[in-house]
């Protein structure tokens, strides 16, 4: 059984008389362990259906299935524990907290999920570890590079050891040489950790480079899906 | 997420604004310090006159005559001044019968006679007061400073209240700003000094001055010397009998001629001897619960009653109206501090909207977040209520002292016209944090509605 199923996903917004399809039926399924790609142009719908995926938006038809549980008909409390536990998001902007330090915004989503107190320094400290941004623990997000901050982002995300990471164009803001780096660390913890990745890119290049699969979007519908042979 | 998070997480909010949060919590504690003095002066002014009418035996005294008091209003008491009264006299045996009563503590007839005293070259018209040697038990009598109180009933000696002393412009210790006449004697000199009593008795030699053209009561002068004793001090709330005056044993006071004009008045009405020995009797009750009891029997034996601690049920009316009128003075001030808190926790949200955001895309559930908000808005609470509190306590005392200072020469002793009990510091923190939470519901619903993908999307 697949971890994600997406079954004519549909999703439309209005403007002025005319709908305009967000999205038109979307389906395809993703394995656990599976690093998918989703890629497209600007305005081909990539985001709104990495944000269907993460609980974060739930105004549209037809299906998004965790292990066999449909996340538009969840409700408010099941879509909190689902980006708490199930999926750890990771943004183009990074999406840190400017007023609190490096460890403290990557401790945020163990305080809402009632990780114990005590071993929530060591969590975070192992994370940041990870990252090999120990010596930026104590650090402001201004006071960190593009690609440190995006590595406190991750590190975030994995704070409660999610099954999915979705990552919305995370090397979108940054040099070549981060970018790899970044791409580079979601694989290690897709490969070593069996952790599943989406990742919205517009890098077709990369996305076939290291993705199993490459899920292409253009105007709201996929129009073709890649299973690539190598990472 | 744990209390202590949210604690946490709200205590870091605010500390971001630090300017912004100490002017909310300034507003709040204006608001607490105001209603808190409000209540405090309410409670302060209702136990103080009940605590003086008490600390008097106002609530257990009881007045007892055979004559209209004239200003009773009870519906029986106006039939009866209207309607021809059957009048029961007071006689020696009726304060018997109440002294035979396990409630009545002490029984003693009015006895009060008009007179000039004369004391070291100076004198004044005062009083004075048949007071038996058992009220030595009882306020003002219980607490001499000044000497002592009398000991037998026929002792050739008075107790002469502090007021009568100041009035002939004697002071034991300090002289008076505004009399420059006053002097200053040392206690020793005035204790055991003599004490001239002019009274007006009937000159039998002149009763022809009353037919005469020159119209002149025939009244003499009669003096009785007696030595001072004691100096008691009493103050605006002591009974009408204890205000003022002279206080002399029943014996000695009866041996003192003078004319009873009470006396007269009957004789010439044809009322001689009608209302008995006594004008009225005085009766103190063991406690203010027994007040209730014996006024009835007495009412009931044909007497006329008055007692102050009667209208007990009525100066509590008078006081919770005003502890009404005053708290709702400090609760309007509360009401405009509780809009800085709105203004507060909404201009965060403008400001927090993304974090908000972020939040809930990181698992935050909507009750967690108005958690947080509510949380804030207890802190400014507690800590403007705290503020407010310890202001209102400070200008209070303030207030108290400045009032004092200029009404020494009208009231005899330091009143505090605050109340600042644990139980209204306590309830005003508890108020201010509730009222602040109450004023957050809607910001921190506002914030809890926020939709996580709007909030990250807006850069």
């Amino acid at each position: 059984m697949a971890l994600i199923e997406v079954n004519n996903l549909s999703k439309t917004y209005k403007k002025g008389d005319n709908v305009i399809y967000a999205l038109r039926n979307i389906n395809f399924d993703i394995q656990e362990g599976e690093y998918v790609s989703i890629v497209g142009k600007s305005g081909s719908g990539k985001s709104t259906l990495l944000n269907l995926l993460g609980g974060m938006d739930t105004s549209a038809t037809g299906g998004v299935y965790y292990n066999g549980k449909n996340l538009l008909e969840m409700t408010e409390k099941e879509l909190s524990y689902h980006r708490k536990f199930t999926v750890g998001m990771i943004f183009q902007s990074f999406n840190l907290i400017p007023t609190r330090t490096a460890i403290d915004n990557v401790k945020l989503p163990l305080i809402f999920s009632n990780y114990p107190v005590r071993l929530r320094e060591t969590r975070a400290c192992e994370l940041l570890y990870n990252m090999g941004l120990y010596n930026r623990a104590l650090h402001y997000p201004s006071e960190l590079s593009g690609g440190e901050a995006q590595r406190v982002a991750i590190a975030r995300a994995l704070a409660n050891k999610p099954k999915v990471i979705l990552a919305d164009e995370p090397t979108g803001n940054l040099d070549t040489a981060t970018s790899s780096e970044i791409i580079s660390l979601l694989q290690m913890f897709n490969k070593k950790h069996n952790i599943t990745v989406i990742m919205v890119t517009h890098d077709k290049e990369t996305a076939n480079r290291v993705s199993d699969k490459t899920v292409l979007l253009s105007d709201g519908e996929i129009i073709k899906t890649t299973v690539n042979q190598k990472k | 997420m744990k209390i202590s998070d949210i604690i946490l997480l709200a205590f870091n909010n605010l500390k971001r604004n630090t300017f912004r949060t100490v002017l909310t919590m300034l507003g709040v504690a204006v608001g607490i310090g105001t209603l808190s003095s409000m209540v405090s002066l309410g409670r302060g002014v209702s136990q103080n006159i009940s605590s003086q009418m008490s600390r008097n035996d106002l609530f257990t005294g009881l007045t007892i005559s055979s004559r209209d008091f004239g200003f009773d209003s009870s519906p029986q008491s106006s039939r009866l001044l209207t309607t021809e009264r059957q009048v029961v006299p007071l006689t020696d045996s009726t304060i018997y019968d109440l002294e035979q009563k396990d409630e009545v503590a002490v029984v003693f007839p009015e006895l009060i006679k008009p007179a000039v005293i004369v004391f070291k070259g100076r004198s004044v018209n005062a009083n004075i007061k048949a007071v038996p040697v058992k009220m030595g038990g009882f306020y003002p009598f219980d607490n001499i400073k000044l000497g002592e109180f009398y000991s037998s009933e026929s002792e050739p000696c008075v107790v002469l209240s502090k007021n009568v002393l100041n009035r002939m412009g004697i002071y034991t210790d300090k002289v008076s700003s505004e009399d420059p006449s006053s002097v200053l004697m040392p206690v020793d000199s005035v204790i055991g000094a003599d004490i001239e009593i002019i009274t007006k008795i009937f000159d039998i030699d002149k009763i022809d001055l009353i037919t005469s053209s020159k119209k002149q009561l025939p009244l003499k002068n009669d003096t009785t010397i007696l030595r001072v004793k004691g100096i008691v001090e009493t103050n605006s709330f002591s009974a009408g009998i204890f205000s003022d005056g002279i206080f002399l044993p029943t014996k000695t006071c009866e041996y003192i001629p003078c004319i009873d004009l009470q006396n007269v008045y009957d004789i010439i009405n044809g009322n001689s001897g009608k209302y008995g020995k006594y004008n009225s009797l005085h009766v103190r009750v063991k406690e203010h619960s027994m007040l209730k009891k014996v006024k009835n029997e007495a009412e009931a034996d044909g007497f006329q009653v008055f007692s102050i601690g009667d209208k007990l049920d009525d100066f509590e009316r008078v006081f919770f109206m005003l502890d009404s009128i005053l708290a709702a003075v400090g609760i309007i001030a509360l009401v405009l501090s509780v809009f800085g808190i709105v203004n507060t926790l909404l201009m965060a949200i403008y400001e927090r909207r993304k974090e908000i955001g972020i939040m809930k895309s990181l698992g935050a559930t909507s009750s967690q977040v108005k958690l947080i908000f509510y949380f804030e808005a207890a802190m400014i609470g507690f800590a403007g209520g705290l503020i407010g509190v310890l202001c209102g306590k400070i200008a209070s005392a303030a207030s108290s002292r400045i009032a004092n200072s200029q009404l020494e020469n009208f009231i005899d002793s330091n009143i505090e016209y605050f109340t600042y009990s644990w139980e209204i510091v306590l309830l005003s923190v508890l108020f201010s944090v509730v009222v602040s939470i109450a004023a957050s519901i809607y910001p921190a619903g506002k914030a809890s509605k926020i939709d996580p993908l709007n909030a990250l999307r807006r850069e």
